[in-house]
């Protein structure tokens, strides 16, 4: 679009918007290399990866206490595949009702869309007013757990949705038509086929609930998960070792990514590993 | 033998099919034609059972079929998008039906592979197993879900516009090479198409469905000469069909029709007394190579049209705006006695 | 009504039931089947929380305990109280200004990605870009803006070298200025997805023909550009404010204890054992959120935008 000035003007913009999103993380990612005498901020003392031992428990006694990570990142990750597992499920099972028309859907779309707008710190206060009354104890792998799954599967749903929108019925009707069950043609046809936005309702689920507190707040109990610790840390001083977990955690969830984006390019040039033979043909 | 009496499909308040009898005999080309929005499409997908009828019976062999869930009924279905699976190879989508159906799957890989390989032979796609069926063209993905719906052995195929997402060239080819295919494995064919040149050509048996019902069902050559309805007669584009009282010679009443080719124009007056006439104004004419159709309209505003055979030029010379008698021998004339 | 009349028809007489009817029947009930776990799962772990909330903001609250004698002296004390009134008003203020400000902030960066960039490589890229942030930790997130910000901080630092300043500026930190850029800064990712989504489907060429027509970029603008892209506007505000209306913890990080929220008050009610306080102020975070929601789905259908 010629616009003359405004062009350069609103790219540079959007360079500045970039720097104002990474530059807190690009400045936390340098401050932890502190060294062992150094604070949490500037100046630089020594570069040294000190802090970055100091969390996975290899450096010798200090002044700062070790972050609780190590058992609560086990636990994160045990809940994130659960809620991750349920709310996929649950995801691909609304999703596929909801492409067969019926009565009262519009409300049933809210009701499932709420999980995702309902602040955590409300269902959390809830839960564990509603399991005092009812003398259950509270843990992370059942009131949080449950919480969790009410917060991703609204996601995994508007995601499978989105998948579904835009698939060709006429494929589940030709296995039909071939004398295929019902049954075997969703396993043979149309889950290989949405299994992408499957992948992507996973991967959603996962990252959302590895680091979700606000709804672990108040129902994990005595055990915490991972940003229960970290949250721990807010209210008494940090320290570079809290800068060198993020960076951690953070390379952590880019794993993931490039993990999803892997199996999903397998999977696409699966989908059309034949093109490619057209020209040898 | 399929047959279905008196089978009625509403959508809300849109009638699509009203009270439809039809029979698609054994070992029988059976074309259907219709106009787009007839409800075709919708026949065929009552009678495969992707959706069911209001009202009515639909049977194959004298057993009640309607009700009975898809995968059960045996039929075989070819889409008009091909409906082939994306993430399957060709030779893994034409073996698909022998593989996963619930009767009779055959879990002998051999037999698989040698089923699956004559299947691809019949339709001229061997060699082309290990593709992918985005790497093939639209002619081959057309073969393909035929294969993999031949392969299986259904008790009648219906094809929905198959050949709708050909070119010309492709669409001609392959016209012949379905009527081969259907008379070696002496299945039925029930093929849907909104083309009556296709219908005409294709069809042992052409039926055409008008207004929700099936308004006639006959050989091609029956259908194209003596409509029985005003109906077929419009379907098959080469019938002039007005209103009776149009005609000056003769007292005519209700719809008629006339063949485009058995018209003949002369200047007002001037034509033959035995003829029967019809007064129109020419409107323009249109060149199509071998023959020519000329427009006229009558004076209730109906559109006429006369073909006129470059080898043999029987018309004047018209000029547009003009008013001339359209005449024709009353043996050329048909009438529909209170037909639908 | 008919459905019902219908049903008790199909065990009298079976024969007479019209296939297509049982097939929707049949159809209706399978997606049901699958629907119901869900829904059921809503209702437990969603809905009935919610209703035990306000249903606890009734209850009598001991030194250390409730119980369930009905009154309704915690919403005469809740209500009554400057500190909690005052919340409100920080909550609402608080929310209102990130919303603005994600919506400044972000939207030029829509309108360059969405419209000014045509390049559908580099609009991914960019887009992706714009949600990498997303995918680090929200706390660690959070605590990023404290080496930025504090009195020895990344901006002072710099501020200072430069000679624009000869004593650290100590308002970034530890105030509310610090709690809204870091509010701005996580949500205005909410904003900048929808906006661009609706911008890049504006038809490039009516711009063009417009301009050629001698429109000014002011106009269409005004004309073509705003309107199209509110509904993206609509979207990202629903989402910017449900998840700022409910937030605490980046006031508990940045503020310095000075911006209590109305999610501050129910975390700090909780760790005192408060709990129809905490029901209290949730039930006032409710009735805020459903109005907000209400409001906006009252300009924007957010089944037809997704």
């Amino acid at each position: 679009m010629q616009s003359g000035i405004l062009r350069p003007a609103l790219a540079t913009y959007t360079a500045l918007f970039l720097l104002f999103l990474y530059g807190p993380m690009i400045v936390l990612a340098i401050l932890s290399f502190q060294s062992i005498d150094g604070g949490p901020q500037f100046p630089i003392r020594d570069w040294s990866t000190y802090w970055y031992q100091h969390l996975l428990g290899l450096a010798e006694s200090s002044r700062v206490s070790q972050l609780p990570v190590g058992e609560s990142l086990v636990r994160s990750m045990m809940l994130a595949f659960m809620t991750t597992v349920v709310s996929t499920i649950l995801g691909v099972m609304s999703a596929e009702a909801f492409r067969t028309k019926f009565k009262g859907s519009g409300p049933a779309f809210y009701l499932i869309i709420l999980g995702m707008m309902v602040p955590g710190v409300l269902v959390g206060l809830g839960m564990a007013l509603l399991s005092n009354t009812l003398g259950i104890g509270r843990a992370w792998w059942s009131t949080s757990f449950v919480l969790h799954v009410v917060y991703t599967y609204p996601f995994a749903f508007l995601i499978m949705l989105a998948i579904f929108n835009r698939f060709d019925r006429t494929v589940e009707e030709a296995s039909l038509s071939l004398g295929v069950t019902p049954a075997q043609t969703f396993r043979r046809v149309t889950f290989p086929i949405i299994f992408p936005g499957v992948l992507s309702a996973m991967l959603f689920s996962f990252t959302l609930s590895y680091d979700e507190f606000a709804r672990t707040l108040f129902t994990a109990g005595r055990d915490l998960t991972l940003p229960l610790s970290i949250y721990g840390t807010f209210s008494v001083e940090i320290y570079p070792n809290l800068f060198a977990f993020g960076v951690l955690t953070t390379l952590f969830s880019f794993t993931l990514l490039v993990i999803y984006g892997l199996l999903m390019k397998r999977f696409t040039a699966k989908a059309s590993r034949f093109s490619g033979q057209e020209d040898a043909a | 033998m399929l047959t279905l009496s008196r089978i009625s499909r509403s959508y809300g308040d849109t009638v699509a099919l009203d009270g439809v009898d039809f029979v698609v005999p054994d070992d029988t080309y059976m074309s259907l034609l219709g106009a787009s929005g007839s409800g075709k499409t919708t026949l065929l997908r009552l009678i495969a059972g992707f959706e069911e009828p209001d009202h009515g019976e639909i049977s194959i062999h004298q057993t009640r079929i309607d009700g009975q869930a898809p995968h059960l009924r045996d039929i075989g279905f070819v889409f008009q998008n091909f409906a082939l699976f994306p993430h399957l190879s060709v030779a893994d989508n034409v073996a698909f039906g022998l593989r996963y159906r619930a009767n009779k799957a055959l879990n002998n890989d051999t037999e698989i592979k040698d089923r699956t390989q004559e299947a691809l032979v019949l339709v001229g796609l061997d060699g082309f197993g290990h593709r992918g069926v985005s790497a093939i063209s639209g002619g081959q993905r057309q073969r393909v879900a035929l294969a993999r719906t031949l392969v299986c052995e259904p008790r009648i195929v219906l094809l929905d516009e198959p050949l709708g997402a050909l070119d010309a060239n492709l669409r001609a080819r392959m016209c012949d090479e379905l009527r081969a295919i259907r008379q070696r494995l002496g299945v039925s064919f029930l093929h849907v198409t909104g083309s009556e040149t296709e219908a005409l050509t294709m069809g042992d048996e052409v039926a055409v469905l008008a207004n929700g019902r099936i308004t006639q069902s006959d050989t091609p050559d029956t259908l194209f000469s003596q409509p029985r309805t005003a109906e077929a007669a419009r379907h098959m584009n080469a019938w002039n069909t007005f209103d009776g009282t149009l005609c000056d010679g003769m007292s005519v009443k209700g719809e008629i029709a006339v063949r485009f080719d058995q018209m003949d124009v002369s200047a007002q007056g001037r034509a033959p007394k035995d003829h029967l006439r019809v007064h129109a104004q020419y409107l323009t004419g249109e060149f199509n190579g071998p023959t020519a159709l000329s427009f006229f309209r009558a004076a209730d505003g109906t559109l006429l049209q006369i073909i006129d055979h470059l080898s043999q030029p029987r018309l004047p010379d018209l000029i547009e705006g003009q008013h001339y008698d359209l005449h024709f021998p009353s043996n050329a004339l048909r009438q529909f006695h209170g037909a639908v | 009504m008919s459905a019902f009349s219908t049903d008790t028809l199909a065990t009298s007489a079976q024969t007479a039931e019209s296939p297509a009817l049982i097939r929707e029947r049949k159809d209706r009930r399978r997606a049901l089947g699958l629907l119901t776990p869900g829904l059921i799962w809503m209702a437990l772990f969603m809905v009935l929380p919610m209703v035990m909330v306000v249903y606890v903001s009734f209850w009598t609250q001991t030194t250390f305990a409730v119980n369930s004698e009905l009154t309704t002296a915690s919403w005469e004390r809740f209500l009554s109280s400057p500190t909690y009134l005052s919340a409100i008003w920080t909550t609402l203020r608080i929310w209102l200004i990130v919303l603005v400000l994600t919506i400044l902030v972000g939207y030029p960066v829509a309108l360059f990605i969405g419209l000014f960039v045509r390049n559908k490589t580099i609009q991914t890229a960019l887009l992706v870009a714009c949600v990498i942030p997303f995918w680090t930790s929200f706390l660690i997130r959070v605590i990023a803006w404290r080496p930025m910000l504090g009195t020895e901080g990344a901006i002072n630092t710099i501020l200072l070298k430069l000679g624009v300043i000869s004593e650290p500026l100590t308002f970034l930190l530890f105030s509310e200025f610090s709690v809204l850029v870091g509010m701005t800064q996580i949500y205005c990712v909410f904003m900048v997805g929808p906006i661009t989504f609706m911008l890049g489907r504006i038809d490039i060429s009516v711009i063009e023909a417009a301009r050629d027509l001698g429109a000014s970029f002011g106009t269409v603008f005004r004309r073509i550009i705003l309107p199209l892209s509110l509904p993206g506007v609509m979207v990202g505000s629903i989402f910017v404010s449900v998840m700022v209306l409910g937030e605490f913890a980046t006031a508990a990080s940045l503020s310095g204890r000075k911006v209590n929220l109305l999610g501050n008050i129910i975390v700090s009610q909780v760790g005192s054992l408060k709990w129809a306080f905490a029901a209290v102020a949730g039930v006032v975070l409710t009735i805020i959120i459903t109005a907000v929601i209400a409001l906006a789905l009252r300009l924007v259908d957010l089944r037809k935008e997704m």
